[in-house]
């Protein structure tokens, strides 16, 4: 082959050392971490120490390096929980920045420190789109209540991503701004529409209601579905009877929604349910039986006997399955076997 | 004469194909590493605390699909329920199981049977019934026609109700924040994060592993299992982080993949053809979204966020390995049209070739080097000096490579003790000549019974926790 061993020695001998190396690194490095860790002061850095001073030179210098960077962000973080004076500049400089990942760092620590003027740094970040608008809002949500009386102006800006966070933003205040989102829910945005009916859920009034009612007939399905949860929270039962209808919505999410909206409803949606058993529609049919099996009624009617012909009525409308596991759950109730059931 | 000119050229193209692979892992090693190392900067300036607790955090349904797990299936759910994470649901699907799966599920939850009106948008084999929990309202089990692994996946995202899902097996043990750390990119950008894979270490008993506290973790002595915990590394470490860095991540694993449901609709969900589903979902996601020109990210995270129970004979290995190496060629034949075709950007120039020259084409070169370099020093056209030296060349840059992901892989997670590290970095060199010809004959089995069109799924016998039952 023409080929010595000679030649092989360097690079077998170069491969032998660079395993070396590379296991020595991960075998001393991890040494090196265990022995660090157990050294590690666990209290910050006093105020005026070399510590601090190290802290807050990082934290300002824009690190246009990688290392650089993550110096930058780790420094801000750890001042954001000492809470120090120096945040209340550097990070409204590092939410300026155009490095997302400081950005980020910023809105993480502005959550920490938690004070007014974060709380409006934050809010300034949200409506300027600065970093993640969800991240901004996970650390305003955090913050609450204090946020609250900042998010109202939002409801109308021009920009529709923040109008929709505002909205959403303000489902923890429920005195705050009813008739501002109500007039939301005509947001030529179908996302705000959406997010105000979403917070509307959690009010009470009949403003409320009105508004979640109109938007079951939204032409977007995302909002029907916003509007079908938020009635089977703000209605009595003659208004979540209006929800019966999206049991045979084209969508399937709005037909789940209708659903969990009856669901809340309880024994109370049997009546509501009864005339749907015979619909047209079969997703309806069927829709109405699973709720009237989810709320217990297709159980109680079993146990107790009856009733027989709505039994049947049910059955026909959700099926042989229906039926069938309606059965099993009696015979288990009653330590029978199915057939003695049905 | 001629024959022994055959036989050296044999042997020059085999060590030629190894050079030209190692030489692209090496590279992958450098890209993996600058992946590993931001990843880690982000991780550690996350809120997690925050992302935890905000309902804007997106919900998940976590799919497990179970075929006789009764051994396992009610630790894999309690470490599924006990995700650290704001809101999700648990769909265990049984697909036809002849054990007790259903039954012991069925003691721990109170489970009681329902029917629910689903959303069929995925083919799957006949539905009997819905188990609601009497005790977990985040738990369902559905139970079904047995029809494989990727028809009960199919099954569990009919009855999901978040919009994305994180599909899992159910013989896996998740660590608490598995679920939040796959998640916190997507958190930030769904529009474009479609698909999460993360790190997952293996063992010979996944609960013991999962229940010991990180930094004292073990690797144990028996190294069939350390061997395949290297493999692994290697795989995570030095390939998967560097494809994903790439935006060429041709493989979310099968025990843990989160997906946008509504990319898993448009694609059409798992494809039951094929012998396992996780690559095959892999390829056709990137196929559907390079073909359409869409802004997309299929990420693979160095989070170590479950353990996975691995093979604790030969044997079972080999049934295993040679069912992966299956899929694989599968896969690659079926997707052809991504071969080098510039319309698929970095997947079909680099991703797809590269597989198929690691992976497809690995075992036939890794056998003839095994059989000819040997032959050719017997027979004399290859001096015993320059044998060992090739060997041992191949087998320290075999271990550098292994050292490399040990490294990285300590660096990320500090999960293990320091003499197992060293343990691993000891048993690295002895990889090409104790687990590789293991591994090259699983391969060389998978491609041949891909070949005579074997489709069967040769589930490997559980280890310890099939022991305790």
């Amino acid at each position: 082959m023409g080929l010595h061993a000679g030649q092989l020695v360097p690079v077998f001998v170069a491969s032998v050392l660079l395993w070396l190396m590379l296991a020595l690194a991960a075998i001393v490095g991890r040494a090196g971490y265990d022995k660090r860790r157990r050294s590690r002061p666990t209290t910050p850095p006093r105020r005026g120490s070399r510590a601090e001073r190290r802290l807050l030179r990082q934290a300002a210098r824009a690190g246009r390096s990688e290392a650089g960077r993550w110096r930058q962000i780790r420094a801000l973080r750890a001042l954001a929980r000492m809470n120090h004076p120096a945040c209340r500049t550097l990070l409204p400089e590092a939410l300026a920045d155009g490095d997302v990942e400081v950005a980020g760092a910023a809105v993480r620590s502005l959550g920490n420190v938690g004070a007014s003027w974060a709380v409006e740094e934050l809010v300034s970040a949200l409506r300027r789109g600065v970093y993640y608008r969800s991240r901004v809002a996970a650390q305003l949500e955090r913050l609450a209540p204090a946020p609250g009386p900042l998010l109202v102006p939002l409801l109308d800006d021009d920009d529709p991503g923040v109008r929709f966070w505002a909205a959403t933003l303000l489902a923890p205040y429920p005195t705050l701004a009813t008739p501002a989102l109500v007039a939301r829910t005509a947001d030529v945005d179908a996302n705000v529409r959406a997010a105000a009916v979403e917070t509307l859920a959690g009010r009470s009034g009949r403003r409320p209601l009105a508004a979640a009612i109109r938007l079951l007939e939204d032409p977007k399905w995302f909002v029907r579905v916003h509007a079908a949860r938020a009635v089977g929270r703000l209605g009595a039962p003659a208004d979540v009877a209006r929800v019966v209808p999206l049991l045979g919505d084209e969508r399937w999410w709005v037909r789940s929604a209708a659903k969990d909206a009856l669901r809340t409803l309880g024994l109370g949606a049997v009546d509501v349910l009864r005339q749907t058993l015979d619909a047209d529609d079969a997703f309806a049919r069927n829709g109405a039986a699973e709720v009237l099996q989810d709320v217990g009624y297709v159980d109680s009617l079993i146990a107790s006997r009856r009733d027989r012909a709505l039994l049947e009525q049910i059955f026909a409308a959700g099926g042989e399955r229906l039926r069938r596991l309606a059965l099993m759950r009696a015979a288990d109730a009653a330590g029978v076997g199915e057939r003695e059931v049905a | 004469m001629s024959a022994e000119r055959a036989l050296l050229a044999v042997v020059v193209v085999s060590v030629a194909y190894l050079a030209v692979v190692n030489t692209a892992y090496i590279v992958l090693v450098v890209v993996g590493a600058f992946e590993n190392r931001l990843r880690r900067h982000e991780s550690a300036a996350e809120d997690y605390d925050t992302i935890a607790a905000s309902r804007f955090t997106i919900p998940v349904s976590v799919i497990a699909p179970a075929f006789n797990e009764e051994a396992a299936i009610v630790d894999s759910v309690r470490s599924l329920l006990a995700f650290d994470y704001p809101e999700f649901e648990v769909i265990v699907v049984n697909d036809g199981s002849s054990d007790r799966t259903v039954g012991v599920l069925a003691d721990a939850y109170a489970l009681e049977p329902y029917e629910v009106f689903t959303c069929s948008l995925f083919p799957s084999a006949e539905v009997h019934g819905v188990f609601r929990s009497a005790v977990e309202p985040r738990l369902l089990v559905v139970d079904k026609e047995n029809g494989g692994k990727a028809d009960g996946l199919n099954a569990g995202l009919n009855v999901a109700r978040s919009r994305y899902v994180c599909c899992v097996d159910a013989d896996t043990i998740f660590e608490p924040d598995a679920l939040l750390k796959a998640m916190r990119l997507v958190v930030e950008d769904p529009a474009r994060v479609i698909g999460v894979a993360s790190f997952l270490t293996v063992s010979d008993d996944a609960m013991r592993t999962a229940s010991e506290p990180i930094g004292s973790r073990r690797i144990g002595w028996r190294p069939l299992i350390a061997f395949q915990q290297l493999d692994f590394m290697r795989a995570f470490f030095n390939n998967r982080l560097a494809w994903s860095r790439l935006d060429f991540m041709l493989c979310a694993p099968g025990a843990f993949q989160v997906w946008r449901k509504d990319v898993l609709e448009e694609v059409g969900g798992y494809e039951p053809g094929f012998s396992c589903e996780d690559i095959e979902l892999t390829y056709r996601v990137h196929e559907r979204m390079r073909r359409e020109k869409r802004d997309y990210k299929i990420i693979c995270l160095p989070d170590n966020i479950a353990t996975t129970e691995g093979p604790d004979t030969v044997r079972k290995l080999v049934s295993q390995r040679e069912r992966w190496q299956r899929v694989i060629v599968e896969t690659v034949v079926h997707h052809r049209r991504l071969l080098f075709n510039p319309r698929y950007g970095a997947v079909g120039l680099v991703g797809a070739p590269f597989y198929l020259l690691s992976e497809v084409l690995a075992p036939f070169f890794e056998v003839l080097a095994l059989v000819t370099i040997p032959v050719a020093a017997l027979l004399g056209l290859l001096e015993w000096g320059v044998f060992a030296l090739v060997v041992g060349t191949l087998g320290f840059l075999n271990a550098s490579l292994t050292a490399a992901a040990i490294l990285a892989s300590d660096v990320q997670s500090r999960a293990y003790r320091l003499r197992d590290l060293a343990w691993l970095a000891l048993l690295a060199p002895l990889d090409l000549v104790a687990y590789r010809p293991v591994m090259a004959w699983a391969r060389l089995k998978g491609t041949w019974r891909f070949l005579r069109g074997d489709k069967g799924w040769h589930k490997f016998e559980r280890n310890q926790r099939a022991a305790h039952s």
